[in-house]
């Protein structure tokens, strides 16, 4: 979309770290820890992106609906919003405010096929009450911005299109943490294409310098793409499933 | 009387009390309501669920999406949404009329001053629009709404879209016929502002004119409508016309004077419009651009909105006023007393104000059944012929029903993203 970002809802409501990396109190009381949150967020995150795969949307729909689901987790707790329930909801809406609406049966029909768990599998009427919930812990603002068209506008004033794949890849993972909610798309695709750059060993400090964008800030968020790469290399497996657990404790 | 109108209404949500009801709306029912919080009266719109196992209505939610992102004076003002007993409500400022009423209503005279102003209101919502890269899309008089300070506000972005992404390929079918862009009707996918450029001279001339300008009966007949009045577009004139998806060679029709179509509008008049009606849609002036046009620094300056004339409200046309038997004005005085936009025939009673809102609805009836005979005679009729010597009325205008809404829907939906 080419719409003006620095005029939108989105950029109104970028949040501090601090204001993302809330627990809330009924996921607190069952001993949640931070580090629990952030992580059943990027399972759902990768749930999202899986789902999207079999109904065949556009990644930027993906983008928008794990926006959505993030979002609604700094207002919300998992354990009154299911996140099983509220990942493919949020792909549901998604769908819509993209223009490119996939039928919630079909939805469905996937959600049953991803998990033989009685207790992840959810109905049309199941999607379509916490569509309306979604709605509302979004205060109903739908425009997302994303990182995708800004980076391959960059890279091509860069001249540097051959660093479009090493970089599409960092920014979809980038979607494993909280940025898209904390700073502005351009910024994220800055850090992207400097990690690119610095692993291809491209010179790219002219190019920086010319655009005056806060190099700061392009490096703090470039350090936290490689501290969750670190982080990740400890199988994560494990510790996602100790935090499901802890989740489907009855408080 | 406070306790009465309580007894009367009933409590939507904690916040809201309903009154009347306004219309149908494009997905729902639409009602009046006061605000308890702040005493302010609205309009609110209830979006059905779940009738079609999908959730929050498609063209809702699109609304929904674009108006929380504009906020403008001449934009309506969505206030607040919330979900109640299954439905969605959402909840917009009250607007009192709309410019269909304004142009349909015999007893308004408009002035050259009075048209500037509305076009200049219309063009200012739209600017911002463009400026937002949202394509309204479905631009027409009921779709300008009319507030009680005399504000005119653009309405109803069920079909209004973000564009700017370059390929992107959309549907033609979007705007009630009348209005349509020549580069629309020939079928093309790939199109900008400037559709709602020529919806807007539509509008401008309907302003002129006191009636639509160009009231096609089918796709073809539009477009020879369209070359009846500017003369049927020579590939120099318009490079990309062969090209365009759907498009059939015309007989030629050389273009009568401007000045014929619109006798007594002034030469700046005829400038904005016939750059507003230009063919290629490359070459047609931009909303912003069209605002700069000398039509509206020159003399006159255009109303201030609150001086502008406007329909009487439903509760002094229909008791207050003594009836009018001003031969001038035609036998019948037809202009519904209330927006005629929401308003459907619709025989249930209306809770609360059933008594009214019925005479409203025969009311409404009759305007449809004596239009209907009329269709034919009106278009051998030189344009500037005010239809109200005669005492008959325009033909009805088509709009988009429920039906060419599922299918529009379905078709955008299909439509919008082509395998990539």
């Amino acid at each position: 979309m080419a719409a003006n970002f620095w005029a939108s809802s989105h950029y109104k409501q970028l949040l501090e770290q601090e204001e993302v990396d809330v627990v809330h109190s009924p996921d607190k009381e069952k001993g949640f820890t931070l580090e629990d949150f952030k992580l059943i967020k990027m399972q759902m995150s990768n749930y999202i992106a899986k789902l999207a795969q079999y109904v065949k949307v556009r990644q930027r729909v993906v983008a928008t609906a794990i926006t959505y689901m993030r979002r609604v987790y700094t207002r919300k707790s998992m354990t009154e919003y299911e996140p099983h329930l509220v990942a493919p909801t949020c792909l549901y809406l998604a769908s819509k405010a993209e223009e490119s609406t996939v039928q919630a049966r079909l939805l469905v029909f996937y959600i049953k096929k991803q998990y033989n768990d009685e207790k992840y599998r959810y109905e049309i009427k199941d999607i379509l009450e916490m569509e309306m919930k979604v709605l509302e812990a979004l205060n109903y603002y739908l425009v997302v911005y994303h990182p995708y068209r800004p980076l391959s506008q960059l890279l091509q004033d860069a001249g540097m299109t051959e660093l479009t794949q090493l970089s599409w890849g960092l920014l979809n993972d980038t979607y494993k943490m909280d940025v898209i909610l904390i700073y502005p798309p351009y910024m994220i695709a800055l850090a992207c294409i400097y990690i690119a750059s610095v692993l291809k060993e491209k010179d790219t400090t002219a190019w920086f310098e010319e655009l005056r964008a806060d190099m700061n800030v392009v490096k703090n968020i470039s350090m936290e793409l490689l501290d969750f790469y670190d982080s990740q290399k400890v199988t994560a497996d494990e510790r996602i499933g100790a935090a499901l657990h802890k989740l489907a404790l009855k408080p | 009387m406070l306790e009465v109108d309580q007894l009367l209404s009933k409590k939507v949500a904690d916040r809201y009390l309903k009154k009347e009801v306004l219309g149908e709306g494009t997905y729902g029912v639409v009602y009046k309501a006061i605000d308890t919080q702040t005493g302010q009266t609205v309009a609110i719109k209830k979006i059905r669920i779940g009738q079609y196992k999908e959730g929050v209505n498609f063209t809702a939610l699109r609304e929904i999406k674009l108006l929380k992102e504009l906020k403008d004076p001449n934009i309506i003002l969505l206030i607040d949404a919330f979900p109640h007993k299954n439905n969605l409500h959402l909840v917009f400022e009250f607007m009192e009329s709309d410019l269909e009423a304004v142009i349909r209503d015999r007893n308004i005279v408009l002035s050259p001053a009075d048209v500037k102003s509305y076009l200049q209101m219309t063009l200012k919502g739209l600017a911002y629009c463009h400026k937002k890269w949202v394509l309204h899309r479905d631009m027409k008089p009921n779709n300008l709404l009319i507030g009680v300070d005399g504000q005119l506000k653009l309405a109803d972005f069920g079909l209004a879209r973000i564009f700017g992404s370059p390929d992107r390929r959309f549907t033609h079918q979007v705007f009630a016929r009348w209005y349509r862009a020549p580069e629309l009707l020939f079928g093309t996918k790939q199109y900008g502002s400037g559709v709602d450029v020529w919806a807007a001279a539509c509008i401008f001339a309907e302003l002129l004119l006191r009636r639509p300008f160009l009231q096609g009966s089918s796709d073809i007949d539009q477009l020879g409508k369209i070359f009846a009045a500017f003369g049927t577009p020579k590939p120099a004139q318009w490079p990309d016309m062969v090209y365009l998806p759907d498009y059939v060679e015309y007989q030629f029709v050389p273009a009568p004077p401007l000045r014929s179509l619109f006798p007594m509008a002034s030469d700046d008049t005829l400038d904005l419009l016939s750059r507003m009606f230009t063919y290629d849609p490359r070459q047609r002036i931009s909303v912003q651009q069209a605002l700069e046009h000398r039509y509206f620094s020159s003399v006159p300056a255009p109303t201030k909105p609150a001086l502008l004339p406007r329909p009487p409200r439903k509760g002094d046309s229909l008791t207050s006023r003594p009836p009018d038997l001003n031969v001038q004005e035609g036998p019948t005085v037809l202009s519904p007393p209330r927006k005629s936009r929401r308003v459907m025939p619709q025989r249930e009673k209306v809770e609360g104000d059933a008594h009214q809102a019925d005479r409203v609805d025969d009311h409404f009836i009759d305007v449809r059944q004596t239009t209907g005979g009329n269709t034919g005679k009106s278009e051998t009729m030189p344009m500037s012929i005010d239809f109200s010597v005669f005492g008959s009325r325009p033909p009805p205008r088509p709009t988009l029903n429920s039906a060419d809404r599922s299918h529009l829907k379905r078709k955008l939906d299909l439509e919008f993203f082509p395998p990539e």
